[in-house]
Formats: structure tokens, sequence, C-alpha cells
């Protein structure tokens, strides 16, 4: 039974590996810059899916306010760069670290909320964070931020003339979310989320810290998402409080894994590379003002997925298990 | 020589209603006592207040010669007391040798440690081919079995059982006798509410009853089943001049 478990850990890694090599060669065949936009914003989302299903798929705790951590390290990493010269790099860390330090402050209050009543509180704090940023003049109030063009260069983390760099940082950072995930689900925080999900009365009973891990899955989380936020500024090379903090980036961020499988290892990968490129394909298709159709579209798969496989996707093929047989 | 476990003088008001009303009771080590009662006695009350669910109105909480009154529930765990629930909590999601890995990770830090200890319980609980399955898959005797395994994963020195045996076939319950009695062989000091007189008798040292919050009578099963005091509480006072 311990080799069957190690070996399917192994088995995951190795598949992992493999899909991550794969990926990186796509660059190679793949030359079309409207598909290559297609891919790193796939693998964007996938690792923010993967960020978010920590605290909300692992630990339960669901959010649709994690917008505020994506924007809160696009805004840390540009503020930090257009007002005191501080490399993206540097910022993207600093965006990280408010995150997670300001996940913390608001879950100290809001933890003690379940179920939706935690939910509503996300919402309502990332709107506030969206209003406080679209009136704050010092950070560009509604005008947002454009970020100053020095040509291109690994250092400062911009590139015009490709955009195989932003490529190859997307598939890193999910690469990192999907190992952060792979390593923290076999380990104490591990199981400690998942029982907190599953009973947290329970979990206290058995010395589990409930309060702590919640606390630390929304640390987790809130940091990866941010350097989701800080990488995606640099990408597109304009802030503004809607196009880093809207509602959509919660929404986006939580249907992959939904999608996928919600507290699964490979739920949000799997969500990411369907929903994605379709949503994307749709917004292409039906030109800008698209929005909506998207909208509609993957509105439509969700409500299929959860009328079909309420536990996603990824259900279709993990094995029966046995039940009844013995007593 | 001290008692495990002891409450001195505890009170449990809920708004107008006495709950406990001075309970005073200590379950010395390596003993399985049996804590009975008409419905609505405070049984669950007190079980609750040893478990750390909530702090008493009044009076204090002694355990292994620690005043655990004000800790909770995950810190008394820690000390050494582990429970079950009478409405089974299972991690529905999790299986079972994950939900017993949840209680083993009180004192193995080391995760192929805690997987270890966990199989160990397994096999101790008679769980053992049931392992990969979902909690969410287990029959009710096994999810009680599986209450019980996970408590016992954080190598408790009291183990507080809440109705395990109660809605068991008669079968069932046996074997739930048998693991109990396992239990306390292997050096764990038992405290048992239950219902059912007839399996719990038997089974236990020594017998606590409690009736409207207050204790009535404690003593030897034998004894405790035969005082009048016990009869008219469970049956009322015709059967009381009966006996």
């Amino acid at each position: 039974m311990d080799k069957d478990f190690a070996a399917r850990r192994r088995r995951d890694l190795i598949i992992a590996a493999a899909l991550a090599a794969i990926a990186a060669l796509t660059p190679l065949f793949v030359k079309d810059v409207v598909v290559q936009n297609i891919l790193i914003l796939t693998l964007m989302y996938a690792g923010l899916s993967q960020s978010w299903n920590i605290l909300s798929g692992y630990c339960g705790q669901i959010s649709l306010g994690h917008a505020l951590y994506f924007g809160l390290g696009a805004y840390t990493t540009e503020l930090l760069f257009t007002k005191f010269g501080v490399l993206p790099w540097f910022g993207m860390l600093a965006g990280g670290v408010v995150s997670a330090l300001i996940a913390m402050g608001l879950g100290y209050p809001f933890f003690r909320l379940r179920g939706h009543y935690f939910v509503i509180a996300t919402i309502v704090i990332a709107e506030i964070g969206l209003l406080l940023f679209h009136n704050w003049e010092w950070a560009g109030a509604a005008m947002g931020i454009t970020i100053p063009i020095r040509g291109d260069s690994w250092l400062k983390f911009q590139f015009l003339r490709t955009k195989l760099p932003y490529f190859y940082f997307a598939l890193a950072l999910c690469c990192l979310a999907w190992f952060v995930t792979w390593w923290l689900e076999n380990s104490k925080w591990g199981f400690w989320w998942r029982a907190v999900k599953d009973n947290p009365d329970a979990a206290e009973s058995l010395g589990v810290d409930v309060f702590n891990s919640k606390m630390g899955a929304a640390a987790v989380s809130a940091f990866l998402v941010a350097v989701g936020g800080s990488f995606y500024a640099q990408f597109v090379s304009y802030i503004d409080p809607e196009s880093v903090m809207g509602f959509q980036f919660s929404l986006l961020m939580a249907l992959p894994a939904v999608l996928g499988g919600i507290g699964t290892l490979w739920g949000p990968v799997l969500g990411a590379a369907i929903l994605i490129p379709l949503t994307e394909l749709t917004r292409f298709k039906f030109g800008g003002s698209g929005r909506g159709v998207d909208l509609i579209v993957y509105g439509t798969l969700i409500v299929l997925i959860s009328l079909a496989l309420p536990r996603g996707l990824l259900s279709l093929f993990s094995r029966p298990k046995k039940t009844g047989a013995t007593r | 020589m001290t008692a495990l476990l002891e409450t001195r003088g505890v009170w449990q008001r809920f708004g107008g209603l006495v709950a406990n009303s001075d309970v005073s009771i200590s379950v010395g080590r390596g003993e399985i006592v049996g804590l009975i009662g008409p419905n609505g006695a405070g049984k669950s009350t007190l079980f609750n207040l040893i478990a750390g669910v909530l702090p008493p109105t009044q009076g204090s909480i002694l355990f292994d010669g620690e005043d655990v009154t004000h800790m909770p529930a995950a810190a008394r765990c820690q000390r050494g007391i582990g429970r079950t629930f009478q409405v089974v909590k299972s991690f529905e999601t999790m299986t079972v040798i994950d939900n017993v890995i949840v209680g083993a990770l009180v004192r193995n830090t080391v995760m192929r440690e805690a997987r270890r200890k966990a199989h160990e319980v397994l096999e101790f609980t008679g769980l053992a081919a049931r392992a990969d399955v979902l909690a969410s898959d287990l029959v009710p005797a096994e999810k009680r079995r599986l209450e019980v395994a996970r408590a016992l994963a954080t190598e408790p020195k009291l183990l507080l059982l809440d109705e395990v045996l109660t809605g068991l076939t008669p079968t069932e319950a046996q074997t739930g006798v048998a693991l109990v009695r396992k239990v306390r062989d292997a050096g764990i000091t038992v405290l048992m509410v239950e219902h059912v007189m007839e399996i719990v008798m038997p089974l236990v040292d020594r017998a606590i009853v409690l009736d409207l919050g207050k204790v009535l009578v404690e003593g030897k099963p034998s004894d405790v089943v035969r005082d009048p005091k016990v009869i008219k509480a469970y049956l009322g006072d015709r059967h009381a001049v009966g006996a």
C-alpha cells in the first residue's frame, strides 16, 4: 500500500516533468504570435488557478476575491519600478510578501466566518481594494500606470520583440505552483488543510490548529497569485485597477480548478488547458466587444459540468473505489 | 496516586438551563469508566467540557496533574485526550488511511512515520482492508470504528468514546466491546458515554450515573443497576418501588 502510494507520487512527478518538457518545446513549432499569446495566458491561469486551489480547493476556504492579490502583485511591482526604480524581480518578491501579509491580516477576522459568509467577505474585500486603487492618486488612480519601456532585457523583465521570455516565465510559474501543491499535498499542512475542509470540529479534536492552517494556506496562495499578477503587469506593460484587480480575475482563477476538479493536483492545469484557449478564441473570434460571448460560453460550460460531473473533469479518470465489500 | 482525569465542581449553564451542576468525578489510570444516564442528563455536555469544545461556566478540569480548564481542544489532544463524536465526523473526501494519518500527525512529524503509525492503528482496529477506500464509502459500523482509529492514532492517554456502541447490530456491538477491551489492554484509559446498559455494564469497571445534570450514583456496575435511585431516574417512581 505504501509502495502504491509512493509510486503514484513519483508517477505524478514524472508526468509533470514530461508535460513541462513538451510545453517548453512548443515555441519551436508555434511561431504565431496570437497562439503564443494564448499559450502564455493558459500557463499563467493554470499557475494562478493552482495557487487558488491551495486555499480554496485543499483547505476549502472558497475565495472569490483573489483578484485582490493579483492586483497587489501587479501594483507593488510597478509602483516600486516607476517610483523608486526597483527592478521587477524584487518587486515581484515584494508583491508576494505584501499579498501574503494582507491575506493573513484579512484572514484574522474572516477565517472565523464559515461557508457562504466567507465567500461574500472575499468578494467585498476585493471590491474595496478595487475602489481604493481607483481613487488613489499616487498610484495613478483610474488612469493606471504605464510601464516605461527601457528596451528588451531580462534584468528589467521586459521584451518588445519577442514573447518567448514571457512564455518561459509563465511556464516556470505554472510548474512552481504545481510543484508547491505536489509537495504540500503529502505534508502535515496538506493533511491538515483537507481535514479542515472536510470537518473543522473533528480536525480540532485531532490536534489540528484549524485557524493557523487556514492562515498558512492563505499566505502561500496569495503569495503565488501575486507573483502571477506581477508577471502579468510586465507582460501587458500597462495596468489600471480594472485590468488587474477586476472581478473577472477572481473568476478566472476559480473556474479552471472547478472545471478540472477542485482540491485535486491536476484539476487546475486540466481546467485551464480547456477553458483559457476557449475563452481567448471566442474573444478573438467575436472581436473586442465579444467579452460577453466568452462569458456565456464558459458559464454554459460550468453549468454543464456541475450538472454532469460535480467533482470536475478529473473524476472521469479516477478509478471507481470498491465499496461495501467487507464489514 | 492521582487520578488521570478529575473534574472539580464543574457547572455548565446555557442561559437558564443548567446542564451540569457541581459535577466532580475522577477517572483513574487504566480504568474503563462508563458515563450513563437518561436522555438530557448532561452526559454529552460533560463530555464536551472534558474534550475542550467549550469551557465550563464554573469549576475546573484537571488532566494528568495539569489544569486544562481553559485549554482548547487541539491542545488537549496534544496533552493526550482523544475523542470520538456521537454523530460521526469522518473526513469524507479523504481515504480511511488519510483520515487516520491526520490523527497520527500529532506525534509524528515525519510523514513516513505518521503513515506507518496509521497503518498500525488500522491493523489494530480491524480496518486495514479498507485503508484505501474513501471514508464516505464506509458502512456506519466502519465509520464508528474509523472514529476510534483516528483518535487512537493521536496516541491518547485517555480515550473519550461518545456512544460508539449505540445503534449497532448486536454482532457489531460485540466487536466494538472487544475493541474497547483491547484499547484498555494497550494501557489507555477509557471514559465512555453510553446508552445501551446491557452492553456497557459488563464492560466497564465503574459506572457514573448522571441525572438532571448531577452525579446521582457512582460505583461498581452491578451495584449501580440495582440502586433504586438509578431505576427511578430511568423508569420512574412506579418501578423503583417494585425493585
